[in-house]
């Protein structure tokens, strides 16, 4: 199977049966056995240590806690290749919240660094600012407005003339 | 003994009501829990006697709307409001409101909260009952060259701070006078747009400062306790996230200075309840005022497990006109408190709050150990409220003990389907400069690169995960095998395996 977690992509292949398995992890060989104790709990060993697994799904998303860290996988099908993220020029919300201010409009020269709107959630202030120096191509967010992450808000291109 | 009141109303939400209902249902007590849209179904609304909704999500009409909360207490006929921390906690006007209607508000009354909201009234009455403050200038000639001449007085580096709010809005540290006028441009136009007020305090800013404060307890025929110091130096965005008592940094003749001086501050306010006087240490040992907050604090717990006290219990005692039921002689701490704020926020990403919705939770117990949480197994944490979700309180005989103990309750701390800091936390109280007692408000930013563990899991976690995916699936019946994904059938979520 395949993993993603982040940018980064983790092929998972397993044999083995009954509790006690081989594993190979982007080339890596392991050997563990694992056993479920609850309800989204097994108890891992490997190489004489005794380990505990917590996971949850929730939709395509696994919640994996690990030695004191949770993380977050997706399953990727198979045959899924490291998609490599371009900068497109688009700022996108980081969390999801409501746009407090937005202090920049289309066609606004913008330097890296500036202020361009204000996201709002659990009480704190996000200030999005520019990552690097442009032309305001584009403003896809106003006042008021609820956003997800990952939606891009602001589009910056090139300068006139530099491009 | 007839109970202090027949029926309370807490005007708050998430751990710190349900704390609230505890101290109550053990006086007898009737509770009452308000409850927003989005807080439908949360712990808090199921542990209270009864509930009402009190508005849509957005806070500003429900948890902070005076009329929502005084309409919810004249319906169910609550007699005294607790406000918690936050929301309107602090507000003077909904102090009054609340007594204007004829009912009692677990806090102190009006005029305090107004002048400890005030920083340039409270600087000046503080300063006025011999509690140090640090050097500043806190007058009402506000121009530009008037207020350069006083930080050059001062001396660099100085802070320049709002006079209303909080929160380190508007807040800048100036390092030379040819940074000033840009930095006080910058500060006053933060003020106005957050507080609507742009009056500026100027104070020198003190690097690798500690961050102490006294809980002081005061009823209303004279008597001013304090309760001892805690210590909440590792904060992140000048919010605390790490506090413990007693601090490690204080003499006993250091503590007694400083506590005498929460209590000067607090008969210097006139102060009526539970509330806390904040300073700030410098490097050298000599404390400075930094604010009072006119109602509980998120860190009381600490103070509760070195004196075997119960705030809320003594803040409902207060409010009924009761005598503080004890002296300063006998309020006696023993050993040492640490509390961690478990927060859904990712410090892999800025801090920012990461909602979601709780999949998994395993809470820490076990000797010394006290976690007062919000929490159930799917609660939604949602964006419009603070993300605390829980605290962890570990005592011990010592520092020593009770860091250990803290330890090994983050390790058992289990959170899943919401990110959270509890890496940080873990990491925080493992550092040796934790283990040292060497801290100080920039101990984060100091040690953030030993802060951040990977993004990734190792790939033990991985093949593991992928037995644990392969079990739930073979452990199956013939039935369940021969669905697509058996897990996504039964649900829109649910934990993984079992077999």
């Amino acid at each position: 199977m395949q993993l993603r977690c982040g940018d980064e992509l983790f092929d998972v292949r397993l044999t083995g049966a009954k509790g006690d398995w081989q594993a190979v992890v982007n080339g890596q060989p392991l050997r563990l056995s694992l056993r479920a104790a609850g309800e989204g709990r097994f108890t891992v060993h490997h190489a004489g240590e005794s380990l505990t697994l917590h996971f949850a799904r929730d939709g395509a998303t696994l919640h994996l806690f690990w030695d004191g860290v949770a993380y977050r996988l997706v399953e990727a099908r198979e045959g899924a290749r490291r998609t490599v993220r371009h900068d497109t020029g688009a700022l996108e919300a980081p969390m999801p919240g409501r746009v407090s201010a937005v202090k920049v409009a289309v066609g606004q020269r913008v330097t890296k660094g500036e202020e361009l709107l204000v996201v709002e959630a659990m009480k704190m202030e996000n200030a999005l600012r520019a990552p690097r120096d442009g032309v305001v191509r584009a403003v896809h967010a106003s006042v008021g407005e609820m956003v997800a992450p990952g939606r891009a808000l602001v589009e910056i291109g090139d300068v006139e003339g530099r491009e | 003994m007839t109970p202090l009141f027949r029926k309370v109303l807490v005007a708050n939400r998430g751990e710190i009501a349900v704390r609230v209902f505890r101290t109550c249902r053990e006086l007898g007590v009737r509770t009452v829990a308000v409850y927003s849209e989005a807080d439908r179904g949360a712990r808090h609304v199921r542990e209270a006697d009864e509930s009402v909704a009190i508005g849509p999500a957005e806070a500003l009409r429900s948890y902070l709307s005076v009329e929502a909360l005084l309409r919810a207490a004249h319906e169910t006929g609550a007699e005294a409001i607790h406000p918690g921390y936050g929301f309107l906690s602090q507000s003077g006007d909904f102090a009054d409101a609340v007594r204007d209607a004829g009912l009692v508000f677990v806090g102190p009354p009006g005029d305090v909260h107004r002048l400890m909201g005030d920083k340039q009234a409270a600087r000046r009455a503080m300063a006025a009952a011999g509690v140090p403050v640090l050097p500043g200038y806190d007058g009402d000639e506000q121009d530009d060259v008037r207020l350069l001449a006083e930080a050059e007085r001062i001396g660099w580096p100085v802070l320049l701070k709002p006079t209303r709010g909080g929160g380190g809005k508007g807040m800048r540290i100036v390092g030379r006078a040819a940074d000033f006028a840009s930095a006080l441009a910058a500060s006053r136009r933060e003020a106005r747009a957050a507080f609507g007020a742009e009056t500026l305090l100027v104070e020198r800013y003190v690097e690798r400062s500690r961050h102490v404060e006294v809980q002081v307890v005061a009823d209303a025929h004279g008597a001013v306790l304090h309760l001892g110091e805690r210590e909440c130096s590792i904060q992140r965005r000048h919010q605390k996230i790490v506090e413990e008592t007693p601090s490690p940094a204080l003499s006993p003749a250091e503590r007694r200075e400083l506590c005498d001086a929460g209590v000067a501050a607090a008969r210097a306010a006139a102060y009526l309840g539970a509330g806390t006087v904040e300073f700030l240490m410098a490097p050298d040992g000599r404390f400075y005022f930094l604010e009072m907050n006119t109602r509980l604090q998120v860190e009381h717990p600490v103070t509760e497990a070195v004196t075997g006290l119960d705030l809320v219990r003594l803040q409902l005692e207060v409010a009924a006109g009761r005598p503080l039921p004890l002296t300063q002689e006998q309020v006696v701490a023993r050993g040492h408190a640490i509390e961690c704020r478990l927060y859904a926020e990712d410090p892999d990403n800025d801090d920012l709050p990461s909602p979601g919705r709780v999949l998994y939770l395993s809470e820490p117990e076990g000797p010394g150990v006290r976690v007062d949480s919000g929490l159930l197994v799917g609660s939604e944490v949602t964006i419009h409220y603070d993300p605390l979700l829980s605290k962890i309180v570990a005592w011990g005989q010592d520092r020593a003990e009770a860091a250990a103990r803290m330890r090994g309750a983050l390790r058992e701390t289990v959170v899943l389907g919401v990110v959270t800091n509890l890496a940080r936390l873990r990491a925080i109280v493992e550092h040796p400069a934790f283990t040292a007692g060497e801290l100080h408000t920039g101990f984060i930013e100091e040690h953030l690169s030993e802060l951040s563990p990977s993004r990734c899991p190792p790939p033990l976690a991985l093949a593991a995960l992928a037995a644990a995916l392969r079990l739930g699936r073979d452990g199956g019946s013939r039935a369940r095998r021969k669905a697509p994904d058996p897990w996504t059938s039964l649900g829109p979520w649910r934990l993984g395996g079992g077999a």
